[in-house]
């Protein structure tokens, strides 16, 4: 029985096509081919224009991650598949070129949720395995506040954004900014020669009657009503003191919530990802934060935070090691795949 | 001698062949507009208990419903990259007329949106280009076949509905009939910024 498997994980579930190859905790290979310069014309994410480009994509991704992982195809123990949540067609491309790897090859398939592979992807950047922690998703795509008693079994949703997630926030406002697509390193940037306290924009949620129901959601359509006003009242405003006290608001709301589901639970474990977790401020806010509460702050590498291969590959290799049973070969892509399902 | 593992994902029939120098081994299928994706994975698995020694993966390209069809496409090029054994893609249509034994006819699916896709056989050779229209475009005297004809009462035929898996296998050693992507007839549904702002 060996006791590092090395597994292979496709992602497909938005605009990435991922491979990544991971031999137990240790990251061997991460291809990503993206199709967001596709989109950047149609002001957002096309469906179809997604899944054609997966469909061309996935198998030269394969050709280089085997390269890059100086492995061959024959060596790996498993493969692991991102099942949902994601756009169906995406999905499908994903779910059934691994369905077609593990029927010529006769490899186990784990077909598991993508929020709880952007956690696991935890493992390839700390040694120390994952105790139950709180996690903060934060991406263009999500905005999602879980507490995870076992990555590979066990995962409570406590909340999620009501509205926009938090990565479209930043694009929505860069575009008013007229700062660019996509807009979260654009507004961090400029944020640095801003003052964050220059405008007091709306915290969206955090007021006491909010509290009852809506304790850990998120919403941020409040906030960008606001910047938008703000901007049309005040033209003269210095861009930068906007961004920065944009961003102040958000990363404020992002953390309390974070550290409060913390201190709730009895947690004293965090981990943020997703492609919002490569803020800069988000990153020093919750440091300090954490500090302060005794909480340990995990943040995976910048380049695992976004949609990667690696992160389905690390949960599918933790489901390896905590011996859970492979997905049935017919387990079918769900676009609302739920994370209390962490597998099929 | 040669096994060939056949895939059709291009109608609302996922199906399945195993064939060795045009002897059928094992064929299996089944009709669902939405399960291709949990479908085919069983049926492959099934063929495979008859013969786990495959030489090569012959799939429909199309043209038909996008989601669907990619499920077959996708799931034949990474058996065959896995295996390391060749891929030959061939157009659906030419697996539906395959077997009709009619000097000339037209063959047309359901290419949703109240369209079909088609095409014009003569002589056991499609002489027209691929197509996508409305059914009612397509008046012309000529015997109708495939699941679009049915669907839309071109036909009361209801032999040669789908593709025929066997069909593609006996058509892939013709080279002059390869395809190599997939046949969406289709640009993606969507306006770019410029002309929704037009
Ligand atoms: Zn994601």
């Amino acid at each position: 029985m060996k006791s590092e498997a090395l597994v292979l994980g496709i992602e497909t579930s938005c605009d990435e096509t991922a491979i990544g190859i991971v031999r137990g905790r240790t990251l061997l290979a991460n291809v990503i081919a993206s199709s967001v310069d596709e989109h950047a014309r149609f002001g957002g994410v096309v469906p179809e224009v997604a899944s054609r480009a997966h469909l061309e994509a996935i198998i030269p991704a394969l050709d280089r991650a085997i390269k890059e992982a100086k492995i061959s195809f024959a060596d790996l123990d498993a493969l692991a598949v991102t099942a949902g949540p994601g756009l169906i067609g995406a999905l499908l491309v994903g779910t059934s070129s691994a369905t077609g790897l593990a029927l010529a090859s006769g490899k186990p398939i784990y077909a598991v949720n993508h929020l709880a592979a952007h956690v696991s992807v935890d493992a390839l950047t700390h040694d120390a395995p994952l105790r139950p922690t709180i996690a903060l998703l934060v991406s263009g795509g999500h905005s999602s506040l879980l507490q995870i008693n076992d990555i590979t079994g066990n995962i409570e949703k406590l909340g999620q954004t009501l509205d926009d997630a938090a990565g479209e926030a930043f694009d929505k406002i860069a575009r008013l900014l007229e700062l660019g697509f996509p807009g979260g390193p654009a507004i961090d940037a400029l944020a640095k020669s801003g003052k964050r306290d220059a405008i007091d924009f709306p915290r969206g949620l955090t007021h006491a009657k909010d509290n009852e129901k809506h304790l850990f959601d998120f919403s941020f359509s409040g906030l960008k009503t606001a910047v938008a006003r703000y901007i049309e009242a005040t033209p003269a405003t210095k861009k930068s003191d906007v961004a920065a006290s944009f961003q102040e608001a958000v990363v404020d709301v992002l953390i309390s919530k974070a550290l409060l589901a913390c201190t709730q639970s009895g947690i004293d474990s965090l981990v943020i990802a997703g492609g919002v977790a490569a803020n800069s401020r988000l990153r020093e806010v919750a440091a300090e934060r954490a500090a302060k509460r005794g909480v340990e702050l995990r943040i995976p590498a910048p380049l695992l935070c976004t949609d990667n291969g690696a992160m389905v590959a690390a949960l599918g290799s933790l489901m390896v090691s905590a011996g859970a049973s492979a997905s049935p070969i017919d387990f079918s892509a769900d676009s609302a795949m739920s994370v209390l399902e962490v597998a099929r | 001698m040669t096994i060939s593992l056949a895939i059709d994902t291009a109608t609302s029939r996922t199906s399945v062949a195993l064939v060795r120098d045009g002897k059928v081994l094992w064929h299996g299928s089944q009709i669902g507009a939405t399960d291709h994706g949990s479908v085919l994975p069983q049926l492959v698995q099934t063929a495979l208990v008859v013969s786990a020694e495959i030489d090569q993966v012959v799939v429909g390209m199309g043209p038909g419903p996008f989601t669907g069809l990619r499920v077959g496409i996708s799931f034949a090029q990474a058996f065959a990259w896995a295996r390391n054994i060749p891929l030959i893609g061939i157009c659906s249509l030419d697996a539906i007329a395959h077997g009709i034994e009619i000097d000339e006819f037209i063959v047309a699916t359901d290419a949703r949106r109240k369209e079909v896709y088609w095409a014009i056989y003569k002589s056991g050779e499609r002489i027209s280009d691929l197509a996508v229209s409305k059914p009612a475009e397509l008046v012309s005297g000529l015997p109708f076949f495939g699941e679009g004809s049915h669907l839309y009462q071109l036909s009361q035929s209801q032999e040669f509905l789908y593709p025929d898996p066997v069909a593609l296998v006996a058509l892939s050693s013709n080279q002059k009939l390869h395809v190599s992507a997939p046949l969406y007839l289709r640009r993606p549904d969507a306006l770019s910024i410029s002309e929704r702002s037009s």
